[in-house]
């Protein structure tokens, strides 16, 4: 059975997947992010509008599809869950 | 030989640190459920608080004692204190217990039920007693987590919780035998030890500089 993820923990997997497989720069698709993020199409279209309405993700608006890149507020989100994370573990506790 | 305010004074220090060391455990967890809305975070945020309030109350009983004219009633005072401690350490079981919960395994210390009889129906000796029993809670659970993450500061802070638990059974000790001064001073002693290598974590946090805009 999976473990249980927070909202917090979801934003962090969406995050990295955007950061990790942005290898040429150009950004990720929405297929790439539901496969890693293990989301609902429904659920991941909503949660992609509010992260980049906050800050964390950047919309590359294509000819036909939309990709997405972490902007350096993601990025600094992300290092701050990991910090966080990190202090939580280190009392045994998930996050 | 110490006199008996100069012990006092030494355990005042000691608590102290105490203080110091759970607010600051306290503060760095509660930075984070303000920038990842966590429950654990703030599970362990009022565990360190409460810890907190309850080294300072226990501290005024020292200071009572060298300040002739603070008309602090030791006994009132203790039991304050104890239980604002007792109270810290339940919330740290708390967060065991509800991570237990969430992540459908089980307990690895839920049958772990306090062995130490209660010599009299005295609420002190009651409080060290339920502190005690939740603190090993705690450490059973963080070296149970140690067995899945293989993290090192993992099993840090289970030794020093460890510490904290054996500091709570001596002051339970001198609950009971309160002839025996040195008890209160070696009881303080391990849990500033305790206390001091729960510190790590934050130390390590200070000196990564973690930078955030505000929550999400």
């Amino acid at each position: 059975m999976a473990p249980y993820r927070t909202q917090v923990r979801i934003i962090a997997d969406v995050l990295s997947t955007a950061r990790d497989m942005n290898v040429e720069g150009t950004g990720v698709g929405v297929t790439a992010l539901l496969r890693r993020g293990n989301l609902s199409y429904t659920r991941m279209s909503k949660l992609l509008s509010e992260l980049v309405g906050s800050g964390l993700l950047v919309e590359l608006t294509g000819e036909k599809i939309s990709k997405y890149m972490i902007s350096e507020k993601g990025v600094q989100f992300l290092a701050a869950y990991h910090s966080f994370e990190d202090f939580a573990q280190s009392f045994g506790l998930r996050l | 030989m110490s006199s008996a305010p100069d012990m006092a004074l030494i355990e005042s220090m000691l608590q102290f640190i105490g203080v110091f060391v759970s607010f600051s455990v306290a503060y760095v967890a509660l930075k984070g459920v303000k920038h990842t809305e966590s429950m654990s975070l703030m599970r362990l945020g009022l565990a360190f608080a409460f810890l907190g309030f309850g080294f300072f109350v226990e501290s005024l009983v020292g200071l009572g004692q060298l300040v002739p004219r603070l008309s602090i009633t030791a006994t009132d005072v203790v039991v304050g204190g104890l239980l604002l401690e007792t109270t810290g350490y339940f919330f740290l079981a708390f967060s065991h217990a509800v991570d237990v919960v969430l992540s459908k395994r089980m307990g690895a210390a839920l049958l772990i039920l306090p062995v130490i009889s209660i010599s009299g129906p005295d609420l002190a000796n009651i409080l060290s007693i339920l502190s005690f029993y939740f603190v090993m809670y705690g450490v059973v659970e963080t070296f149970y987590s140690y067995t899945r993450t293989r993290k090192p500061d993992t099993l840090f802070i289970a030794m020093g919780l460890a510490l904290l638990g054996v500091g709570t059974f001596f002051q339970w000790l001198s609950l009971v035998y309160q002839y025996v001064v040195v008890l209160s001073l070696l009881q303080i002693i391990l849990q500033v030890m305790g206390l001091t290598i729960l510190f790590t974590p934050v130390l390590r946090f200070a000196v990564g500089g973690v930078k955030v805009d505000g929550p999400i």
